[in-house]
């Protein structure tokens, strides 16, 4: 579970920074999924593959919501990339403790351990099959109470705090009926909703408000090798019978967090791979910035990078290191491309 | 048979449609040959897709970096129908309706041969209340009304369209009910042998373009929207522009006999007197009349106000006597926004038992004031293959079966075949045909030349000749599409000047959105991906969502060139990659016309 040190907030400035917040976890939680989907072999694990890419595509959704929401705050949008092995941005953590260090796993049963704890909702149900740990007490906050603090505080706002029509991210190209503009404080309310529902679902239901299983759940079909499903028991739900038909061996044999691996020592394709997943993140990047500046087409360009890198990974999960058992995926770094380097 | 009997799901919400539309006009495509139409330049493909982007602005291309994709969003179950008329009580309800497919016009240049290619349609979510459909065939678009709304004059704006497909119990439906009613309903009526499965029919309005619903073609406005897809175009990356429509739909029984791809029930089109342009279905199940409207009454403003004919009648008309009996009535609530939103369009009424008898007779469909705003259309012969591809050279054999007021033909009768010119705008040649015993039109089709090959079936002796191009009502039809055999192409030297000129070129000029996926202008990637290639353009994958390429236009010539260069030993030098509309029309109009306005032209 994250849990955000969340101090006194009260006023305009709070709530951006608390957007600023949002906009980093969000954006944070997209290489860890990405890691894991693009390391699947081509062709197989069809439902793990849908169940990881629609949480994905959320995610964006969600990093452009939280965007538009500080654009119609008044306040520019900066995507900041974190590195990995590393905690997500803000005071995220259990209060006194470790924090939650997220890493760029391929997929295992481990790399979807960590997704449904960066998912898990505060009180994460106790379906038969496998029983999930309960945090004791939280002192802290999950991303929806985080989120439900901030609906409080944009509730509180003066209307006049609020910014028409400025850089909004909508989904006329893409996302239809899922990426919005905010205007208001009864948009900004909606696009919460989304999120928190999307993320860990309705209370006490395992379902978002589109009926489908929120990011936890899904992620936990994948750990569980087995479908959720309507049950009797009084939780509703039980992991199964059914199984989804995960095979963790259909992956590429990657290393983990290839951004602390030291490439100098590895073949020059190994390295020429990595320099065009890093090109093709900083492009994403930068666009993506365009885009919650208001910057015409920019999504556009965004998607189309965001198209590259996967090409651009899929080259280096499939370009061996030295030794010639292992790969490397991206290591989601922001390097602005070198001359000469086409992602 | 069919939707129109309970039990029945309704759902409703909107899709989006992101078609290349390039392709709709000779200037850029010729749809005979299934070429790319190339400018004159040193780098083709290049000039091509300068071309297509110039054509934005007052060139009628409103989507150069389409995908071809339909995706259904924001769509969902709501309402059921157990024989006890609209309910909402279901647990069912709320579930979501999921669809992705591919658009792809049979005949580019037209606007009568829509079909959606796709692999699975889903309502609700697995593990819980649950229909998985896989596709036993595509999704076809027949009835487009090219008088649906008329406040929403912008490119097809103003047209509706009906889209149908079936799904065969052997084809791996499923059905998870749990504790809901409906769905047990619906599993418990698959036991019967006489149910092939379930249909789904879903009828697309109010079409909006350029995500602004104010736009109306010739406005200034439109310009500007024009001028805007055209910077973004030019400032580069992937710029899809997709329109968006509204939908309403069922999901009920597919009954043996009936048509897998549009309504196999009473038909009743508009007579030349009435100003609505879309016809109704209607079925009486015991002493209960249903009707589909969806596809009827026009939206009159933007607000989507159904416009008001008063209290409608049908009425049955006897043909021996003219003598007249009503069925039932239904007030304007049965079909304002609300109902029609509620129950896509379906409306029932009870029959009492002496007007049930009466019901053989030939329904019309009257406003308040008495005029018949549609009449029955009793013999029609439905294509079992609307939409047909074939490859020049070949053969192929097409069946149309005969119904009478909605029931099979069980007799020979005589059909008349009309071959059209390729658009349908007029008539080639007719044949006349005779039916089997039960009502089974055959007739062959020789593949001699690429082109586009519509054909129009009249089963009633009073059928007017389509010399008016194909009438989306009254007409029923198949399209055939004949690939050219580009036999030569198949038989040059297997270089990548050759393959990328005489093949990939074509698509990598077309369809931008691939470079998403993979550069066909690099042979290095092409040929790391040749097996992935090989796959998606395999004839036996030609119905699949993923199918390559997805306007379905690559000939047989073509393929073996391409294969024969995927087959050769790579080069040294090679990656070692492994996966690697209109306002009210004071007089109809010839049908091919109306399919060609709604192409471009929008400033």
């Amino acid at each position: 579970m994250l849990f955000f040190q969340l101090g006194a907030v009260s006023n305009l400035g709070d709530a951006q920074r608390m957007l600023r917040t949002a906009i980093g976890v969000e954006l944070g939680t997209l290489p860890p999924y990405l890691y894991a989907l693009y390391s699947i072999r081509p062709g197989t694990n069809a439902p793990a593959v849908s169940r990881i890419k629609s949480v994905a595509l959320q995610e964006m959704i969600h990093l452009c919501l939280a965007c538009n929401m500080l654009n119609a705050l008044g306040a520019d949008p900066v995507l900041q990339p974190q590195t990995y092995p590393g905690p997500l941005p803000g005071d995220v953590g259990p209060p006194g403790g470790t924090p939650l260090t997220i890493r760029l796993l391929p997929f295992s049963v481990d790399a979807m351990d960590q997704a449904m704890k960066i998912e898990q909702p505060e009180k994460p149900p106790d379906f038969p099959i496998r029983t999930l740990a309960v945090q004791a007490k939280p002192q802290a906050v999950t991303i929806g109470q985080f989120y439900a603090a901030l609906d409080e505080l944009l509730k509180s706002l003066s209307p006049s705090d609020w910014r028409q029509s400025r850089n909004q991210i909508v989904g006329d190209q893409f996302f239809a009926g899922q990426l919005f503009a905010i205007n208001g404080y009864a948009d900004a309310h909606n696009a919460i909703q989304q999120i928190v529902s999307e993320g860990e679902g309705a209370k006490d239901d395992p379902l978002d408000f589109q009926h489908e299983p929120a990011h936890y759940y899904r992620f936990g079909e994948i750990y569980h090798d087995k479908v959720l499903t309507k049950d009797t028991n009084p939780l509703g739900y039980a992991w199964g019978p059914q199984p989804l038909g995960v095979d963790w061996s259909s992956v590429y044999p990657a290393i983990a967090d290839p951004g602390s691996h030291d490439f100098s020592q590895e073949p020059p394709a190994a390295q020429r791979a990595q320099e065009r997943c890093d090109a093709a993140f900083a492009t994403l990047i930068d666009e993506l910035n365009g885009a919650a500046s208001g910057r015409s087409g920019a999504l556009g360009r965004a998607v189309r990078a965001m198209y590259d890198l996967r090409t651009a990974a899929l080259h280096a999960f499939t370009t061996a290191l030295a030794g010639g058992t292992q790969v490397a995926g991206p290591a989601f770094r922001y390097k602005p491309p070198q001359t000469g380097v086409t992602p | 048979m069919s939707i129109l009997e309970a039990p029945r799901v309704y759902f409703k919400g909107e899709v989006t449609w992101d078609p290349i539309v390039t392709n709709n006009t000779s200037s850029f495509y010729n749809e005979a040959a299934a070429e790319t139409v190339f400018p004159a330049a040193a780098d083709k493909v290049a000039a091509f897709r300068r071309e297509a982007i110039d054509a934005v602005v007052g060139g009628g291309n409103w989507n150069p970096h389409g995908t071809h994709r339909a995706v259904f969003y924001d769509t969902a179950v709501c309402g059921v129908d157990l024989g006890r008329n609209h309910e909402q009580q279901d647990p069912f309800l709320a579930a979501a309706v999921s669809f992705t497919g591919m658009l792809v016009d049979l005949e580019p240049y037209g606007s009568i041969s829509s079909q959606l290619f796709f692999d699975e349609m889903r309502f609700g979510a697995g593990g819980g209340y649950l229909i998985s459909a896989p596709r036993t065939s595509r999704v076809t678009a027949r009835y487009i009304n090219f008088a649906r709304n008329s406040a929403n004059k912008m490119i097809a704006g103003v047209a509706s369209v009906v889209w149908q497909s079936s799904f065969a119990k052997t084809d791996g439906l499923r059905i998870d009910a749990f504790d809901s009613p409906v769905l047990a309903a619906l599993h418990g009526a698959l036991a019967d042998d006489d149910v092939l499965g379930l249909t789904v029919r879903f009828n697309a309005y109010r079409t909006i373009y350029f995500d602004d619903p104010t736009l109306r073609n010739g406005a200034p406005s439109v310009k500007r929207a024009t001028q805007t897809l055209q910077a973004k175009l030019n400032g580069g990356g992937f710029q899809p522009n997709p329109a968006r429509s509204l939908i309403v739909g069922a999901i009920g029984l597919w009954r043996r006999n009936e048509p897998a791809h549009e309504s196999g029930e009473r038909v009743l089109i508009p007579p030349a007197s009435s100003s609505l342009g879309g016809s109704a279905f209607g079925r009486l199940n015991g002493n209960t009349l249903v009707l589909d409207l969806a596809n009827v009454f026009p939206e009159i403003d933007d607000a989507l106000t159904k416009q008001n004919f008063g209290t409608l009648s049908v009425v049955a008309v006897d043909p021996a006597t003219n003598a007249e009996t009503v069925l039932a009535t239904f007030p304007y609530s049965a079909y304002d926004r609300a109902a029609y939103e509620a129950s896509a369009g379906i409306v029932t009424a009870a029959v009492g038992a002496a007007a049930c008898a009466a019901a053989q007779g030939t329904l019309e469909l009257r406003g308040g004031d008495g005029s018949v705003l549609l009449a029955e259309k009793a013999l029609r012969a439905v294509p079992d293959t609307p939409n047909l591809y074939l490859d020049q050279g070949t053969t192929a054999n097409a069946t149309a079966r005969v119904y009478d007021r909605g029931i099979p033909v069980s007799k020979a009768i005589p059909v008349t075949l009309y071959s059209m010119t390729p658009g349908g705008d007029k008539i080639r040649a007719a044949t006349q045909l005779q039916t089997d015993a039960n009502g089974v039109v055959s007739f062959a089709i020789a593949a001699e030349t690429g082109e586009i090959q519509p054909y129009v079936f009249a089963a009633d002796p009073t059928d007017s000749p389509p010399d008016q191009g194909v009438d989306t009502q009254a007409n029923t039809y198949m399209n055939v599409r004949i690939l050219p055999a580009d036999a030569w192409v198949g038989q040059v030297a297997p270089t990548w000047d050759n393959v990328f000129g005489n093949v990939l070129a074509n698509w990598n000029a077309m369809a931008p959105c691939m470079d998403n996926w993979l550069n066909l202008a690099d042979p290095a990637q092409v040929k790391a991906f040749g097996a992935s290639l090989k796959a998606h353009t395999d004839p036996a994958k030609f119905e699949n969502y993923a199918y390559m390429p997805v306007t379905r236009d690559m000939t047989a010539g073509q393929r073996a060139l391409l294969y024969a260069f995927l087959d050769a030993p790579p080069p040294p030098a090679a990656a070692a990659v492994e996966f690697m509309g209109a306002a009210p029309e004071p007089q109809r109009r010839n049908y091919a016309e109306l399919s060609r306005e709604l192409r471009g032209g929008a400033e």
